[in-house]
């Protein structure tokens, strides 16, 4: 096996652990706040035996070991229950809400590294001078303030004061597009509908932005300071001292050994975009996971809880499997290690 | 014979948050075509500033200060713009540092680093070209299986493979002049003179002059045609290798020869950090020429 695979196989291995635990952890803490569910779920009306029928039928009045015994076992079937909010399967609700913030927080991830990394070179670049100074000034701002913080500011300025972008929503109500990834910015484009797409595409901006600022600034904060360091290592010296371009060492020489040790925090801050989507999509309106998780938690809807917070984690871990990969691709020693160990 | 680089008066000073420091004071030397100079001090005293100026790399920090006559392929290079004194490096004139291992890039193959060095002097060079040209290069090292040493990363090689994969790159060029910086320094002592002795081989057979920055005056007998001396930014004396060996005559040239850990015991040895007779004008040997 060579050493990518190992290394694939054993993060597959430690995430499917993961996901075991987080299922555990998250089954007994949902089971373990206040509130009977039932009743919830049929209101204050319903009698005590219809309520005691439906924790019967939802096995709540078993131990909470046997419970999650049940879940597994649903779950190795791909069921995650039904939400008693919708009263439809988890699994046709996430399916339903999970590709809008899939989106957004996909097209924050590009702003991020798109904008980040640039901005961090540059400044490694232009060590004490201007360009640097102002790079530095920027993405400190970016990184002091939590992104609702930035969706508001950022929705007062550009959506009310200067309406350029569309205050909130996803897609204007005009346009019927037909669903089929769920992803608007793609399906506009499989329909041909370019009005569309563009309509779309102003939504998605600044939501996006909000949610990518801190990431921005992060990235451009590490990539400078990883740059800056690389650019003192006798490799870069002797670049320079055989007259490579100074765009070309920027941007090949010293950026790739640079890249590897930010790549790590970049993926971090990437996952983290989904919890900070949560609020981002709550300040526009969004209509993403998170509507249906604050709903469904208000209302104690145990499966369609569980079920989000396992999508969540899983998407985590898938991103962070393909940093992962990314740097074992970037960093020969990683490659050509015999353990595969990262 | 003509020079390939003459330094006159050369002074460097430094700017910094206690004022101006002086480094260099007034150094002069000059390399003939094909041969081989060393320049010798202690750490610190000027040596490694001294090469960095010839390539330009100094004078692009802001807080530097350099004033003196620099002349390469009698060239005035303080007269050249940036952008032409930027295009010798490489080409012209090339360097190789202390530890190869380190001084190639850990994250790109030695392939790549080749080629991105012999498209120094011919930037439409074809992949398959400049893989064809560094296995020749490679064949003037005694590298020969050059398909596995250019598609190894720095690190699947020995530091004494490095050292190759770094002479054969810094002459690729057929520079006028090569500065090597303590090269191999961070060798074993066996690897060094090894690889001394092929870059030895190389420069005689290529007529490349060299400027050869040392500490280490065993190596600088066996290596250079000429030496100069150098202490705190000044050169104290100078003069063909057997003459200043056979005969030192400045106290701080007799001071560091006498410098030399020797088997029979007495720990290590140092050198007075001060003495009066170090600042002794510069003594000149004899030369074949005025």
């Amino acid at each position: 096996m060579t050493p990518v695979l190992r290394l694939l196989a054993r993060r597959l291995g430690i995430s499917l652990i993961v996901l075991v635990g987080v299922s555990m952890l998250i089954f007994g803490i949902a089971r373990v706040i206040p509130g009977d569910p039932a009743r919830i779920a049929l209101g204050p009306n319903a009698t005590a035996e219809q309520v005691d029928a439906l924790r019967e039928s939802l096995h709540l009045n078993e131990a909470i070991p046997v419970q999650y015994g049940y879940f597994v076992k649903d779950l190795l079937r791909g069921d995650l229950g039904t939400s008693l909010y919708t009263n439809r399967p988890v699994t046709q609700d996430i399916a339903q809400f999970l590709p809008a913030t899939l989106e957004l927080v996909l097209f924050a991830g590009i702003l991020m590294v798109g904008i980040g990394l640039p901005l961090g070179i540059w400044s490694a670049r232009y060590r004490g001078r201007w360009p640097d100074h102002v790079i530095r000034l920027v993405s400190l701002l970016g990184v002091s303030a939590p992104s609702f913080v930035w969706a508001v500011i950022l929705m007062l300025l550009f959506a009310f004061f200067l309406p350029i972008f569309p205050i909130a929503g996803r897609i204007s109500d005009i346009y019927e597009i037909e669903r089929v990834t769920g992803f608007l910015l793609i399906d506009t484009l499989l329909a041909g509908n370019l009005a569309a797409f563009r309509d779309a595409f102003w939504h998605i901006v600044l939501p996006a932005f909000a949610l990518a600022v801190s990431g921005i600034g992060q990235a451009a904060r590490l990539t400078r300071a990883n740059m800056v360091e690389t650019y003192d290592k006798p490799y870069i010296e002797m670049a320079q001292a055989y007259g490579f371009r100074a765009r070309r060492i920027a941007r090949k020489y010293a950026f790739k050994p640079s890249l590897i040790p930010s790549l790590t925090i970049i993926g971090l801050d990437f996952a983290a975009m989904l919890g900070n989507a949560f609020l981002v999509e709550a300040v526009f309106a969004w209509p993403g996971l998170s509507r249906y998780g604050v709903a469904v938690i208000l209302r104690k809807d145990l499966n369609a809880i569980i079920g989000t917070v396992l999508i969540i984690s899983a998407t985590f871990l898938i991103v962070n499997l393909i940093v992962d990969l990314l740097i074992a691709f970037l960093n020969p020693r990683i490659r050509y290690s015999q353990r595969g160990s990262s | 014979m003509r020079d390939v680089l003459r330094i006159e008066d050369l002074v460097l000073k430094f700017r910094g948050y206690t004022g101006v420091t002086e480094v260099l004071h007034g150094i002069s030397l000059n390399i003939r075509a094909g041969e081989r100079v060393a320049l010798v001090g202690e750490s610190g005293s000027g040596k490694s500033v001294t090469a960095r100026i010839v390539l330009g790399q100094l004078q692009e920090l802001r807080s530097a200060q350099v004033q003196g006559g620099l002349y390469f392929e009698e060239q005035d290079l303080n007269r050249l713009s940036r952008r032409q004194w930027h295009a010798l490096r490489g080409t012209h004139m090339s360097m190789i540092f202390q530890d190869p291992t380190s001084s190639l890039n850990p994250v790109f193959t030695i392939g790549v680093q080749f080629t991105e060095v012999l498209r120094r002097r011919d930037p439409k060079l074809s992949k398959e070209a400049a893989a064809k040209r560094a296995g020749e290069l490679l064949n003037s090292v005694s590298i020969h299986d050059h398909a596995r040493v250019l598609n190894a990363y720095p690190f699947q090689l020995s530091g004494g493979m490095n050292q190759r994969v770094a002479i054969a790159m810094a002459l690729a060029n057929h520079p006028s002049l090569l500065i090597a910086d303590e090269p191999g320094t961070a060798l074993d002592v066996t690897v060094q003179a090894q690889t001394l002795h092929l870059m030895h081989d190389l420069v005689e057979r290529t007529g490349t002059a060299v400027l050869f920055i040392s500490h280490n005056l065993g190596v600088v007998r066996e290596f250079a045609d000429r030496i100069y001396v150098i202490y705190r930014g000044r050169i104290v004396e100078q003069g063909p290798t057997q003459a200043v060996f056979e005969n030192p005559r400045h106290a701080y040239t007799r001071a560091l020869m006498a410098a030399v850990p020797r088997i029979t015991g007495g720990g290590v040895p140092e050198i007075q950090d001060m003495d009066g007779a170090f600042f002794d004008p510069l003594e000149v040997h004899g030369e074949d020429r005025p």
